[in-house]
Parts: structure tokens; C-alpha cells; sequence
């Protein structure tokens, strides 16, 4: 669907980031509840994964954040891990809507043969 | 997609929040109360969480099927708890609900505790409005491809 393997790219990373910025979102709403383990994605494997499959959308998997201190009532949330984390994938997204929004922009100087 | 769900995870994540600082609230007003309709003084109310989940599978549902209710990693309020420790006794024979003995039961209320609690509560809070602020701001980037 994508006119573009860069654009196809951005698609993918910017789905993959999405769906990370999802988790840290889910991590943060679940601080207080009892049990709770830290949930993530392992973005570079699965942005690998993504691309060996030539680009195919794939669900991504998440797993527990192993070696995290754990409070009492069982829950691993870390605030800092998190709020770090956000801004981290917030500055990712911002770099894939750059990207697709560069490279719309080449099409159409294509489409206008570059006046 | 995804990042409208996220919007609907952090404002669970309010909600429940802001639950907790009223029943907070609703003990420290009640800290004194000797009397209530249940008979006795107020008991300590407390704030249950219950999360979603995020496992694999359930994520996999959510991104395809948004009929299958509440998105990965919502949380909610299930049950507000009574606390089962005693009421504290205080002498004062003049006390209207004193027992025969001259001893008055009040409610287990420790105002620290509570305002620690309320402090607990309003930065998870303030922690899930920037996460919304941060969604917004990605959508609204998406948005401006459109431009």
C-alpha cells in the first residue's frame, strides 16, 4: 500500500512505536495496582523481526521488564524508567512523522518535476 | 489505532486516581465520626486496584478487535475495602457514645497515613496527565502529516 520502501519503513516504525508508547502508558495507569509486573517490548528485535519479514505487519510481543525493584503488594513500576521511556518514544514518533512528512514531500516536488 | 487507546488507558488510570483521593478525603473528614448508619464510628475506607492486563494475547485482541471492551492495561476501581483494625478507645466518661465503662471508640483513622496516601494519589495523577499530554501531542503530530 505504501508507494515508497522509506515510507513503508516509517509505517512500520512508527507502528512499533505506537504500540511501545501503548505499554509505558499501560505501566504508568497500572502504579498502584497490587501484582503488577512492568511490561515492554524489545523494540530493536522486534523492528528487526518486522523488517526480515519484509515489512509484513506483525503483532509485537511484550514480555516483563525482568530485574526491576518489586514493592511489597508484588507491583515492579518503575516512575523514573517510565517517565524516561515516554519521552523517549514521544521523540521516536516525532522522527518517523518527519520522515514519511520529507518524503510526501519528495513525491509531490516529483509530481511538480521539481519546480 | 493504538494511540487513541492510549488515551483511554491513562484516563482509566485518572478516574481511578481521583477515586482514591475521595475516599482519602472521606476519611480524614470522617476521623472523628462516633456515629454512623452502620452503628458504631466510621471505618477507614480503602482504595482496590485491579489492572486488565497486558499479556501478549490480550494485546493481540485489543489491536485487532475494538469490541472486546476495555483496551490492555486499563485499570480500575473494583472495590473500595474496610480496614478490620479496631477503632481506637479514648476515656471520656462524658462522651455521649460512651460505652458503660466510660470508654469512647473512634474511628482508625491515622491522618499521616492518610495524607500520605493523598500524596500517593495526586502524583500518579499528575504522572498520568503528562502520559495523556504525551499522547496527544503524537497524535496530533500524525495529524499535522496532513498539512
Amino acid at each position: 500500500m505504501s508507494s515508497t520502501p522509506i515510507l513503508h519503513l516509517a509505517q512500520d516504525f512508527l507502528g512499533l512505536v505506537s504500540a511501545r508508547h501503548q505499554l509505558i502508558t499501560a505501566n504508568m495507569a497500572n502504579i498502584d495496582t497490587p501484582g503488577y509486573r512492568t511490561q515492554d517490548i524489545d523494540f530493536h528485535a522486534e523492528l528487526k523481526r518486522t523488517l526480515d519479514n519484509n515489512g509484513a505487519a506483525m503483532a509485537p510481543v511484550s514480555h516483563s521488564v525482568p530485574g526491576l525493584l518489586q514493592r511489597p503488594d508484588g507491583n515492579d513500576v518503575n516512575l523514573d524508567r517510565e517517565s524516561l521511556l515516554l519521552a523517549e518514544t514521544q521523540m521516536q514518533y516525532q522522527i518517523g512523522v518527519q520522515v514519511v512528512r520529507s518524503e510526501f514531500h519528495r513525491l509531490l516536488s516529483a509530481i511538480n518535476e521539481g519546480k | 489505532m493504538s494511540l487513541f487507546s492510549t488515551l483511554e488507558i491513562s484516563g482509566s488510570a485518572l478516574a481511578a486516581e481521583r477515586a482514591r483521593a475521595d475516599i482519602v478525603a472521606a476519611n480524614l473528614a470522617n476521623a472523628e465520626t462516633t456515629r454512623t448508619t452502620e452503628g458504631g464510628p466510621f471505618r477507614r475506607k480503602m482504595a482496590v486496584f485491579s489492572g486488565s492486563g497486558t499479556s501478549a494475547f490480550r494485546l493481540l485482541l485489543a489491536g485487532y478487535n475494538r469490541l472486546a471492551g476495555r483496551p490492555a492495561g486499563t485499570v480500575r476501581l473494583v472495590r473500595v475495602a474496610e480496614d478490620t483494625t479496631p477503632p481506637v478507645v479514648r476515656y471520656e466518661p462524658g462522651h455521649p457514645d460512651a460505652n458503660a465503662s466510660g470508654f469512647v471508640s473512634y474511628p482508625n483513622v491515622n491522618p499521616i497515613q492518610e495524607m500520605v496516601d493523598l500524596m500517593g494519589a495526586v502524583r500518579a495523577y499528575q504522572l498520568n496527565a503528562s502520559a495523556v499530554a504525551a499522547s496527544k501531542q503524537m497524535i496530533q503530530q500524525s495529524l499535522d502529516i496532513l498539512k
